[in-house]
Parts: structure tokens; C-alpha cells; sequence
């Protein structure tokens, strides 16, 4: 038999002990390489599967008018809030939805709200934006919110969630100028840094006017919170918080007190109002009617208005004084006489023998209503807006010259006012004419241009500039909307600088001439803008009467330019409205309540 | 004079590891049961205490009695066992959690046990008193066939449970017994040999179809071929590549990785180790199986070392015992408990840290549990009783 000894049992303790340390020692070494070298990796893993990034939006930045009055804000709105995380359940997920539309229906009950999401909603929230809290409710009114808070009931998970909602305080006011918001959509590229939100709550982004021209400025930079998830998905603490950047705010040139006589003077027709500060562009007033309640876009326009909105056949949503492009009229007449001085076809002396018509061609060209306006002068001739004057002064000026001096003072091109989607209007030359029908320029098309009609197109606001060239003595300032800027934080606004402006050499008897002939329109008993007239501010202006639409409609656009007070013009105001009966009649009454209420201002006094 | 002769009798620097192990078990069976404001994390804390304590009387009981009166025993203690495990199998007897029959209840009484635990020291027993018989020819295959047969036997019956894990322990206990005891190294050879053969071909078996994308049933059937269930097939196939179930069987094994990694050296701290508050580990494992994940991760490397230290002295002072004793089946009895502790630990944090697959075994006197712990105990009792009479023979003092 052989046995091993004792020395050698022993021997082989030893050994197993051995084995036994080494194998400590193996798991110790694989340890240290776990926790040491690569623990980073385990951590970030960690991380990724338990923290979640929110986005948190930024508050946009409030527009005022050059006073200060709030022009969009941002209202406080209380919504009604469940934590879900406070009402988990074991077992299936349909258990914390029961529970979630219980305690709904309780508040329900307390408040006398209806309950607002369905079953299925909560179902998806649970699946999609679990960490966040449900919204039971948006913007509840005060007499709910007071019920709730006074409920004795305990209501476990439920909080009151603040949210900022985008509000126009002054309603349909300037409702094209400021535009409107929506709901911004989340970026969906996956380079975007800001789609590795987990959870994307949007901003709102603007839409149209200078909500969606200034919107990066009104728009901050949004916030994240890192919140903390457990095995569940549910919240399970907030890590941190980078708190939202609220956005910068605008002040604007326009004030508030003559936006809205403006817009209560063309509120019963479409048409479109602009009141410019000559000597610097500043727009103190842009209306365009019929108009809109932006706030009725947030936070979300219901599809029904929208649509409603959209083919309304008197286009609401038009900004008619910026992209709307009209015909001109007689208010194109002072730009002709002007060219023709300029450019020495014409001297001041001018005169031409008015019988009520003009022969050019088999073609006729009347007067107004066909009356002989016997021999008339440049200035006798814009006081009556004699249409055979100025066939034969454009005849005489050519079409080069009042085009050169028509687009000098801005006709027929954008102001580069801030705000998108704006026309350029039309001023025709032969060159335009043989491309769009391959056909000559005729001295008829002349004759048309001069009186303010065929293809010529314009925009109120460009209107308002090329007045301004009038008023100024030959500057055509570019219209600004924004004074200044004020980031977060800071108290007062720093002023945006006036765009340089285009000067054009003006002879100035030639523009005491025409600068005449617009003050007798207005002073002379026989003008055509007499009903304009505001006593003790002495003004100039001119009239026009367009045709529209179909032939034999007879509607008509009637337009009126002013500047006052004459000697050192400060406002000049263009009202354009559909369907008038002429210039003069229809819009001259609502200008002239336009500018006595304007100088009416305590501010604006001193009609010079 | 009692008090001295007691102080005397015992191997203080071993039981001092126990009871530090043990205190840090009761640590973080708190900090892995915490829930604010929930109470059953106290109660969890209490039953582990009260285990603690009946596995101390335990201890001194068995260290006080003499290990020689359960060695003359040793067949009918394993025999008992056997019956026991038998009757787990049972239907309508054994209990059934988590879809293992692994408990019997105690007649009259809301508690369990398991009758593995019993039968992981009665083989340690049984093995113990059959190759240490003095005149026994460990040269002749039948002693080598005889051991095979008596730690086979229970191995199958537990596999049946399952408990593979449980049932893995039996092997090391198998050869380290055999080692010491003088079995030639070449018949231990060729069993290893054989025996790591076995496990590659079931572990090729498992992970070849999975690769060539078998379907479902035709996997099910190579599997049966070697006699795997689909919940052992399955666990195999993770342990192999972890990525191909992470939400399923792979979960535990992952999450677990991730709490013993982010621990990083200090660990983050008591009662701030996110995997485990936030429910990433589960709460059903995380005081039991991967208790070592929670210490690893709220206390790092820090807190691994210190469990694999204090491992380390019981297993040297307990093979210290081995070694002092007058007898060769006291030293045999010894090797083969310190062998089972041993197995546990590695097994366990093995497991934890993704080496092994996820078995299901616990961490010796750390992780929660009542039988296990007493188990435990009681098995260090007797090598407590190996040393003190190595010490002094039969002239106690």
C-alpha cells in the first residue's frame, strides 16, 4: 500500500493555500483594472444610462414702441402639472395611467375643469417623456387655480407649472409689424448640439414681421437641466441646471399713439397707412388693413382660424403697406415734374394749354372728369393734378429721366426695411417692356408712366420714401423699424444706427417748385387735397386715384403722400385705400384726422 | 479562569475577519435595501443581525464539540442529506422561488432552508472521513470512483433544482480533497483533463448554434443533448457574449459591471451608489448575489480589497488549521470547508465582475440570507474545533 506522509500532507496544504491566494490575487488584479483603468468607461455608461438632458427654453425678449409702451410680452400662465414619479406603482405601466387619470379626474371635479387629455395621451407621455411632468392643463384661469389651491384634498404628484406665453397687450395693434410666433420645430440633423437633448421642450420661434426678423435676438439661448432617471425611467433628482438666457429686447421707432389713430382711421376698408419721420426713416406708424389678433397664434393658432385667416378674400394677412404694390396714381406726379426740372427739359416756367384731353395716337388721355384746365404751370398743374400737364411734360422730360429720377428716389425698389417678404414694386422702362412683351416703348407708355398708371406699381412705404426725398431736400433714407437693442441685464437700450442713406443732388428752386405745387394741393381752395387740411399746420401733399381689377369694375385705389409741418418737415404720411371714390375725397377726411391728431401730440406740437 | 480557557481556545484573528466581514454585510444590506421612509430596510437589517448572532452560537457550539463525533457520523449526515435533496425535488414538498426548487420548509413555520447547504458540509464530511481513514489505498482506482461517486451523486440532484452554481462548489471540494489526501497527481490530472474537456464541448454546444444562427428548437435540442435546461442554455450564451440579450438575461451581468466599474477607487460613497438606488442592479439580487456590486461601487477598490483581505486571512488561518491537525481527516475536513469558502468567494465576485456566468451563488457571511449564513458558520465552527484540539489535543484547555 502507498500513502503519502505528513510531511508531504502538509507540503500540499500549503499548495491549495497558495492556489487560493493566487486565484484572490487574480480577481484583485482584474478589480483594479475594472475600477482604476477603466472605471471611466463604466462611469460614462452609467451616465448615458441613467442622466437625461432637457431642454429648457429661453423667455423672449418684449418689443415696445419708442415710448416704452409693451408691444409683445411675455404673460405668466399657469398650467396644472402631475409628477408621475410620485404616483408609480408596481407592476404594469397601466396602473400609473389609471392612477394619473383618477387624481385628473378629481381636479377635474374641484376645479371644474374638463379634462383635457385622454387616455392614450398619458399612455405616450409615460413612453416618450417620462422624467418630465404631465400637463393635466395649460393655462387655467385664476377661479381654477384658486379652487385647487384651497382644496384641503390631498393631491400627491400635483403641482402648479408656470409657463411664459408670448402676448400682445395692445391686441390686433401693429399685428403685421410685429408679427406672429409658433411652436419651433426640433432639429432633427444629428450633428445639431441641440439634438442631444434627450427631451426637446421647443421655443417658440417667430413667424412673420420682426418676431421672425429679430428672432435671433428676441430669442435667447435656451437652458438644460441634467436630470437623474431610475431603472424605470422616471425622475429620479435634478443634477443640474444651466438656467435659460431670456432674450434681448426691442425698441421700436413706431408710436403707439398714432399706430392706433391710424389704424382706426382705415379700419372699415382694406388699405394701409405709413407715417415716417423724414429726416431719419423712422417709421412711427405702419398699418395695414384688415388686420389680425397675433394672439390668437399663441402658443398655436387653432387650424380653423388659420385657414379662416388664409382665404379671407380681403387678405388679412398681407402687410399692404409694405408688400402690397399698387398703382400710384397722381401721387407719381410730383417725381415726373421733378425729373423733368432736374434734368433741364423743363424749366420752371413750364406751362402747357389743358383743353380736358390729350390726343397721342388714336389715344386719349383725359382729365379728370374731362374738365379744360385752360393753361396751366407746374405748380397750378399739381394743385389740380391736370393729367395733360404732365403727358406733355413726360413727353418732353423722356422716359430715361423719370425713370433715372423716380428710382433715385426709391420707386420701384425695396426700402431694405426690416422686415421679410417685402415688394419691390414696378417701374417700367423700355428695356423691362421689350423683355415682358417684346414690344417697343411707345410715347403712350410714356404718358401712362407720368400720370401714375400702367405697369407702374408701388408700395405705400415706398411711397412714404420717395415723399421723404421731397421733404428732406433729397435724402432717401432707408425706413427703420428698430431704435435700439437691450441685451439681458442691461438698463438701457443701445440705439441701432440709421442705415446710410442714398443722397440725391436736388436743384433747390427746382424743389421749391414741386414743393409748391404740393402745398397748393392741400392750401389752395381748389386743390385736390383741401379736405386734408389742418388749421395752423401748414402741409404739402398730393393725391391719387388708381384703377384696379377688371375693366369697367371702376374700383379704384385713392392714395394721399403728405409731409408737415412745410418748412422743416418732421412726419410724412401715406394712406392708401381700396375702393375710394378718389384721392382726394376718400382718404383726404382721414388724413386730415391723421395729422391734427398727430400734431394734436403734446410731443409733435407746432405746425410750423 | 473560564473566560481565559475560552480566549485560549479560539483563533481570535480568524473570527475577528468573520465578524468584520459580517458587519460589513449588515452595512450594506442597509445601503442596498435603503429606500427613504421605508421600513422593511431596517427589518432586512435586524434578520441579518439575528442570523448573524444564531450563526455565532453556531460557530462556538460546533468549535466546542468535537469534530470527530460528526466524522463517525459523516455517512449518516450525508445520507440524511440526500434525502432531503430528494425531497426538494418532490413536487408539492420542495419550494419553488424564481423558478428554482431549491427550499424545504420547516414544519409548523414561515421558514426555509436549503438542503444544499447542508449537503455542501455533510460531503465535505463524508469525503473527509473516506480518504482520511487510516489504511485506506488511495493508489487504487476505486477510491478515486468511490469519491467521484459520493460528490456526484448530490452535484446531480442539485443541477436538477437548479443550482448549477451551487453544484460547481462541489468540484474544487472534490480535488482539493483528493490532493491533500495523496490521491496521484496523475489520476487528478486525467480527471481535470476529462473534466475541462466536458466543459468545452457544452460550452461549444451552447455557443456554436448560437454563431451559426440556428433556430430556436434546433438549439433547444443540442442542448438537451448534454443535458442543459433553456434557463442554464441561456445564461451560458450570455456569459459567452453579453450582447446578445442586454435586456434580458445579460441585464444583471452588465448593470453589475457597470456599478463594480464606476466605483473607481474611493467608491461614491455609502448610500450614494446610483446603480443600486436607481434600481439598475435589482433589488431582488442586490442584497443577496451582488452585494459585492454595491460595496465595490460605494466604496471602489477600496471597498473590493478590503472584502478580498479579510477573505484571505479566514481561508490562511483556516488552512492553518489544516495544517495543525493530529489527524488526517480533521485536516482534510478543514481544506475542504476552507475549499468551499473559498469557491463561494471566487465564484461570487467572479460572477459580479463578468468572468463567470451569472450562477447565483452568494458571498460567504456578507450577502443576505439565513441559511446560507448559518451554514456557514457552523462549517467554520468545525474548523475552529480542528484547531483548537490540534492545538491541544484532547487535553483541552
Amino acid at each position: 500500500m502507498r500513502t503519502i506522509s505528513v510531511e508531504q500532507e502538509l507540503q500540499r496544504v500549503s499548495g491549495v493555500a497558495v492556489c487560493m491566494m493566487l486565484a484572490l490575487g487574480f480577481l484583485l488584479f482584474v478589480l483594479w483594472r475594472m475600477q482604476i483603468g477603466r472605471g471611466w468607461q463604466y462611469q460614462s455608461s452609467h451616465e448615458q444610462q441613467s442622466v437625461r438632458r432637457i431642454r429648457v427654453p429661453a423667455q423672449r425678449g418684449t418689443i415696445m414702441d419708442r415710448n416704452g409702451e409693451r408691444l409683445a410680452e411675455n404673460q405668466p400662465c399657469y398650467g396644472i402639472a402631475i409628477y408621475l414619479e410620485e404616483l408609480r406603482q408596481a407592476g404594469p405601466r397601466g396602473k400609473v395611467v389609471d392612477r394619473a387619470c383618477e387624481l385628473i379626474a378629481r381636479m377635474a371635479a374641484l376645479t371644474g375643469l374638463e379634462p383635457q387629455l385622454a387616455r392614450s395621451q398619458i399612455e405616450t407621455h409615460l413612453v416618450k417623456r417620462k422624467p418630465l411632468p404631465l400637463v393635466a392643463w395649460r393655462n387655467v384661469g385664476e377661479p381654477a387655480m384658486a379652487r385647487l389651491a384651497e382644496s384641503s384634498e390631498p393631491l400627491p404628484g400635483v403641482d402648479i407649472l408656470v409657463e411664459a406665453r408670448r402676448a400682445y397687450p395692445q391686441g390686433a395693434l401693429a399685428a403685421h409689424l410685429l408679427g406672429t410666433i409658433g411652436r419651433a420645430d426640433a432639429p432633427d440633423t444629428e450633428e445639431d448640439e441641440e439634438a442631444r437633448y434627450n427631451y426637446y421642450l421647443p421655443d417658440m420661434e417667430g413667424r412673420g414681421g420682426l418676431e421672425k426678423k429679430y428672432n435671433d435676438r428676441l430669442a435667447g439661448k435656451a437652458g438644460g437641466r441634467l436630470v437623474r432617471v431610475d431603472v424605470s425611467g422616471y425622475r429620479f433628482d435634478d443634477l443640474s441646471v444651466r438656467e435659460a438666457r431670456r432674450g434681448g429686447d426691442l425698441r421700436l421707432a413706431v408710436d403707439v399713439r398714432i399706430q392706433r389713430l391710424a389704424e382706426t382711421l382705415i379700419a372699415d376698408t382694406a388699405g394701409a397707412v405709413v407715417v415716417m419721420d423724414p429726416r431719419n426713416g423712422d417709421v412711427l406708424a405702419l398699418c395695414s388693413s384688415p388686420a389680425f389678433d397675433p394672439n390668437a397664434f399663441s402658443p398655436a393658432i387653432p387650424a380653423g382660424l388659420w385657414n379662416a385667416l388664409r382665404q379671407d378674400p380681403r387678405l388679412p394677412l398681407l402687410n399692404r403697406a409694405v408688400d402690397g404694390a399698387y398703382a400710384p396714381g397722381s401721387t407719381f406726379k410730383p417725381f415726373v415734374a421733378l425729373a423733368a426740372l432736374q434734368s433741364g427739359k423743363a424749366d420752371s416756367h413750364v406751362a402747357f394749354l389743358c383743353p380736358g384731353y390729350f390726343n397721342l395716337g388714336g389715344h386719349q388721355f383725359r382729365c379728370h372728369q374731362s374738365v379744360a384746365h385752360g393753361r396751366v404751370d407746374l405748380v397750378r398743374a399739381l394743385e389740380v393734378s391736370c393729367n395733360v400737364f404732365f403727358c406733355q411734360l413726360g413727353l418732353q422730360c423722356g422716359v430715361e429721366n423719370i425713370v433715372a429720377w423716380a428710382s433715385g428716389a426709391g420707386v420701384g425698389r425695396k426700402t431694405g426695411i426690416e422686415l421679410d417678404h417685402e415688394s419691390a414694386g414696378l417701374l417700367p422702362d423700355p428695356a423691362w417692356k421689350q423683355k415682358k412683351y417684346r414690344e417697343g416703348w411707345w410715347d403712350g407708355d410714356t404718358c401712362n408712366l407720368s400720370i401714375g398708371q400702367g405697369a407702374l406699381l408701388v408700395t405705400p412705404l415706398q411711397m412714404a420714401v420717395a415723399t421723404a426725398v421731397i421733404a428732406n431736400g433729397g435724402l432717401a433714407v432707408r425706413p427703420r423699424l428698430v431704435l435700439g437693442v437691450r441685451e439681458p441685464g442691461e438698463a438701457a437700450f443701445r440705439e441701432v444706427p440709421p442705415e446710410p442713406a442714398n443722397r440725391l443732388n436736388l436743384d433747390s428752386s427746382a424743389l421749391d417748385r414741386v414743393r409748391e405745387g404740393m402745398r397748393a394741393v392741400i392750401h389752395s381752395p381748389s386743390g385736390t387735397g383741401a379736405r386734408a387740411l389742418v388749421p395752423g399746420v401748414l402741409m404739402a401733399g398730393k393725391t391719387g386715384t388708381a384703377e384696379y381689377g377688371l375693366k369697367g369694375e371702376h374700383r379704384q385705389h385713392g392714395w394721399m403722400v403728405v409731409f408737415a409741418p412745410f418748412y422743416e418737415p418732421r412726419v410724412v404720411a401715406v394712406m392708401m385705400m381700396d375702393e375710394a371714390v378718389s384721392g382726394g375725397i376718400s382718404v383726404g377726411p382721414r388724413l386730415q384726422k391723421l395729422m391734427s391728431g398727430i400734431f394734436a401730440l403734446p410731443d409733435l406740437q407746432d405746425g410750423g | 479562569m473560564e473566560a481565559a480557557r475560552f480566549m485560549r481556545r479560539h483563533d481570535w484573528v480568524m473570527i475577528l475577519a468573520m465578524l468584520a466581514l459580517m458587519a460589513t454585510g449588515v452595512l450594506f444590506i442597509y445601503s442596498a435595501a435603503y429606500r427613504e421612509g421605508d421600513p422593511s430596510t431596517w427589518m432586512k437589517c435586524g434578520k441579518q443581525i439575528v442570523w448573524g448572532l444564531l450563526g455565532m452560537a453556531c460557530f462556538f457550539v460546533f468549535a466546542r464539540l468535537d469534530y470527530r463525533r460528526w466524522l463517525t457520523m459523516a455517512w449518516w449526515v450525508y445520507g440524511a442529506g440526500l434525502l432531503l435533496l430528494a425531497l426538494v425535488l418532490a413536487p408539492g414538498i420542495g419550494i419553488q422561488n424564481f423558478g428554482a426548487r431549491r427550499w424545504l420548509g420547516l414544519w409548523g413555520t414561515p421558514l426555509q432552508f436549503q438542503p444544499s447547504e447542508w449537503m455542501k458540509l455533510a460531503t465535505a464530511l463524508v469525503l473527509a472521513r473516506y480518504l482520511g481513514m487510516p489504511g485506506r489505498n488511495l493508489w487504487r482506482l476505486r477510491a478515486t470512483a468511490v469519491c467521484l461517486l459520493v460528490v456526484g451523486l448530490p452535484m446531480v440532484l442539485i443541477v436538477k433544482e437548479p443550482d448549477l452554481g451551487t453544484a460547481m462548489v462541489f468540484v474544487p471540494l472534490l480535488l482539493a480533497g483528493m490532493f491533500v489526501a495523496g490521491i496521484p497527481v496523475r489520476t487528478l490530472a486525467t480527471l481535470v483533463g476529462t473534466g475541462a474537456l466536458l466543459v468545452i464541448v457544452i460550452l461549444g454546444i451552447v455557443w456554436v448554434p448560437e454563431k451559426l444562427g440556428w433556430e430556436e428548437t434546433r438549439k433547444e435540442k443540442a442542448a438537451r443533448l448534454v443535458g442543459l435546461t433553456a434557463y442554464q442554455r441561456d445564461r451560458l450564451t450570455v456569459f459567452l457574449d453579453s450582447k446578445t440579450d442586454p435586456l434580458g438575461a445579460g441585464w444583471n451581468k452588465a448593470q453589475s459591471q457597470i456599478a463594480v466599474g464606476s466605483g473607481r477607487f474611493w467608491g461614491k460613497g455609502y448610500l450614494k451608489g446610483t446603480q443600486n438606488i436607481l434600481g439598475f442592479l435589482p433589488r431582488t439580487v442586490s442584497t443577496t448575489d451582488f452585494i459585492f456590486s454595491v460595496i465595490a461601487e460605494e466604496r471602489g477598490f477600496v471597498g473590493s480589497a478590503w472584502i478580498l483581505a479579510l477573505t484571505a486571512v479566514i481561508l490562511v488561518s483556516g488552512l492553518r488549521a489544516a495544517r495543525l491537525a493530529r489527524d488526517k481527516m480533521g485536516r482534510l475536513l478543514a481544506v475542504g470547508i476552507m475549499t468551499l469558502l473559498f469557491c463561494h468567494v471566487f465564484i461570487n465576485i467572479a460572477m459580479t465582475i463578468g468572468l463567470m456566468p451569472i450562477t447565483g451563488i452568494p458571498l460567504p457571511l456578507v450577502s443576505y440570507g439565513g441559511s446560507f449564513m448559518i451554514g456557514t458558520l457552523s462549517g467554520l465552527g468545525m474548523v475552529q474545533s480542528v484547531y483548537s484540539r490540534g492545538i491541544y489535543g484532547d487535553e483541552m484547555p
